[in-house]
């Protein structure tokens, strides 16, 4: 974005497209609310809320709302514009790549090879983005949303690996695209990746100033209230927990004196709708995807898509910053297929 | 050691040392008489202060635009906003942790705080020393006793207090601040939300919006000659593409 250093009077007046409504007479909120959350489309992945200059807002119920939207809702349509769910494509399989490989960082601790953490910050070494977004929790578990700018404040956070609730990521970017110099980083599951794209599509703030998107493999989230119910019911004690994961469809909760593991069909109660209507496993619009299952333990499956990303890759493995491993593709088929038949669930 | 001045005695004749003697001596005598004080008689007198003395601050709501530039820059954390019934937002002073450096007063956009020549505000407690908008608007209540002005004079041979029987006058007009003609543009049209949020908070109705209906279009345009440069917009553009620009004349 230039800034244009004088300015002529007169000479500012500029054209903005609004979209079509579905629904006539009706504000774009309750578009947005009859097609996406209404239906149990919603994914909960939080563009509308980032771009809502008005006041839309994830409620307590951990639903996306928009409370008086009679008197704030602009009627901009910026929700509809970038709501990934609003004419839902649903897009599934492995998606195009450059390279399927795996890695382990030598830098740092992480869910898997702290391949998400690497990403970021080699990226940062580069000079390609000043600033990361990392998902951190409380004691309790609860996520919050942290930018990080340098190494440091991973030695004091836990910033890498795995919290399976659902965190307010893209709320967060939108702030970083406005403070950012060089660029934001930011790592997500797969409808944020595709939350990223439409902002970028949308909007050229977003496309000058989002570098790097890193997706996650993801097979469902959960919401808090739900999961940690179900959790303490098991016998989790969230002050001694280190440790989230799903292994082999099994769900691990690793505490500090012992370990809780039950099967993950156990939460499909829980299962959030719109992960029900999710065919995305590998995050395709990513730079690069991350996940656990293809490789060996110990490194995260990476799977390298856009010019950008091998970039980064590239660097990652010119200053030796992760061990390579090998990549097994067929390994994801299973969990691809997985979620390819959810497309069963999703009635547009 | 080269560079270095030798300072040598002055050599004195004797016309010379009688001179001094009968200076001297004068001196002792006038002083013993009539005597020469080097401090001021405070607070029968007081000392005449230049006009940028740094003083108690006053405040003029009217030309403050609320730009919290000044609680920004103190550096002893002294001023905070606070609302008042009008839903602007004006400075308050706690002149508990002031250290008088005035950058407040440097920096205010509108000229709304101002420096007086007061320099002797007594206070009964810590709290009191917390100064209201409202308390800023109009001086202290003034008990003055000084009937002179003293005035510090240095000539070549030594320093005089300079006395007159008049009272400097305690308050300084503000200086008007040096206008920069600035107009809002917006710098990635593309990334326009068309929310209008720059044509609610405009105050002067330069940000505008028209809706075409049928095209499904929004036409933004922000009137350079009406826009005051006041920078709302700018603050307040939900995706932070307004900025402020120099006119060109
Ligand atoms: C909800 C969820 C479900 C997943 N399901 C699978 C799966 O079924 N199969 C599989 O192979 N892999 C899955 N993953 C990915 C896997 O758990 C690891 O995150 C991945 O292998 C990367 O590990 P890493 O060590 O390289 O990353 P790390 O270096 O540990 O970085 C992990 C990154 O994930 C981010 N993160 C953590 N929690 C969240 C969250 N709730 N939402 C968004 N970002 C988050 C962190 O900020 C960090 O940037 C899932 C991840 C998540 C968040
Ligand atoms: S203000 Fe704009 S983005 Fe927010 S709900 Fe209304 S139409 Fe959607
Ligand atoms: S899918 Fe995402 S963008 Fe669409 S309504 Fe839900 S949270 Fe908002
Ligand atoms: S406030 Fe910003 S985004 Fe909203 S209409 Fe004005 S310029 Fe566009």
């Amino acid at each position: 974005m230039k800034m244009a250093a004088e300015t002529k009077v007169g000479e500012a007046e500029w054209e903005v497209k609004i979209p079509e409504k579905k629904l006539k007479d009706r504000l774009f909120f309750e578009n947005l609310k009859a097609m996406v959350i209404d239906t149990q489309l919603c994914s909960r992945c939080l563009t509308c809320v980032s771009i809502c200059p008005g006041g839309l807002l994830v409620n307590e119920e951990d639903v996306v709302d928009f409370p008086d939207f009679e008197d704030k809702c602009l009627d901009c349509g910026a929700c509809v514009r970038v709501c990934p769910r609003y004419d839902y494509k649903p897009k599934s399989g492995l998606g195009d790549y450059i390279e399927f490989t795996a890695g382990q960082s030598k830098r740092f601790k992480g869910q898997d090879g702290a391949m998400g953490t690497e990403f970021i910050f080699s990226a940062m070494d580069m000079g390609l983005i000043d600033r990361g977004i990392f998902v951190d929790r409380d004691e309790q578990w609860r996520t919050s949303v942290f930018h990080v700018r340098g190494k440091e404040q991973l030695e004091k956070l836990p910033l890498g690996g795995t919290k399976y609730v659902f965190a307010d990521i893209l709320p967060e970017l939108k702030k970083a695209v406005t403070f950012t110099k060089k660029g934001v980083g930011v790592v997500g599951t797969p409808c944020m990746v595709s939350g990223v794209r439409k902002l970028q599509e949308e909007f050229p703030i977003f496309k000058e100033k989002v570098k790097l998107v890193v997706g996650l493999f993801c097979t469902e989230n959960y919401h808090y209230a739900e999961v940690s119910k179900y959790l303490i019911g098991k016998g989790v004690d969230f002050s001694k927990l280190i440790k989230t994961d799903i292994i082999k469809g099994k769900f691990v909760a690793t505490m500090t004196d012992k370990e809780v593991k039950f099967k993950v069909a156990k939460l499909d109660d829980i299962l959030p709708s719109g992960c029900s209507r999710c065919t995305d496993f590998t995050a395709v619009e990513s730079d690069v995807s991350v996940g656990s299952v293809g490789s060996a333990a110990g490194f995260s499956t990476t799977v390298v898509r856009t010019e950008t990303g091998k970039e980064v890759w590239d660097y990652i493995k010119k200053m030796g910053n992760a061990e390579v491993g090998e990549g097994k593709v067929e390994e994801l088929d299973f969990l691809i297929n997985h979620k390819k038949e959810r497309e069963k669930n999703i009635q547009l | 050691m080269s560079g270095m001045k030798k300072v040598v005695a002055p050599e004195y004749n004797l016309s010379d040392k009688i001179k001094t003697h009968a200076y001297a001596i004068g001196t002792a005598m006038e002083e013993s008489v009539y005597p020469h004080t080097a401090t001021v008689l405070y607070p029968r007198e007081k000392k005449k202060m230049p006009d940028n003395f740094r003083g108690y601050i006053l405040f003029d709501p009217d030309k403050c635009i609320s730009c919290f530039n000044c609680s920004f820059v103190c550096p002893a954390n002294a001023i905070r906003m606070k609302e008042a019934p009008n839903n602007r937002y004006y400075p308050t002073i706690d002149y508990g942790k002031c250290i008088f450096c005035h950058f407040c007063i440097d920096s205010c956009s509108g000229g709304a705080l101002r420096t007086t020549k007061i320099h002797d505000v007594a206070y009964k407690d810590v709290d009191e020393m917390f100064t209201s908008t409202e308390e800023m608007i109009e001086p202290p209540e003034i008990i003055r006793e000084d009937k002179k002005s003293v005035e510090y004079v240095i000539d070549e041979t030594d320093l005089h207090l300079k006395r007159k029987k008049e009272r400097d006058g305690l308050f300084v007009e503000a200086v008007p601040p040096v206008e920069i003609p600035m107009v809002s543009q917006c710098v990635d049209r593309g990334s326009c939300l068309a929310c209008k949020i720059c044509e609610r908070v405009c105050e002067s109705g330069a940000a505008s919006s028209v809706v075409e209906e049928a095209t499904m279009t929004v036409k933004m345009a922000i009137d350079a000659e009406k826009c005051t440069g006041c920078g709302l917009c700018v603050k307040e553009c939900s995706m932070q593409i307004l900025r402020l620009v120099r006119v060109r004349k």
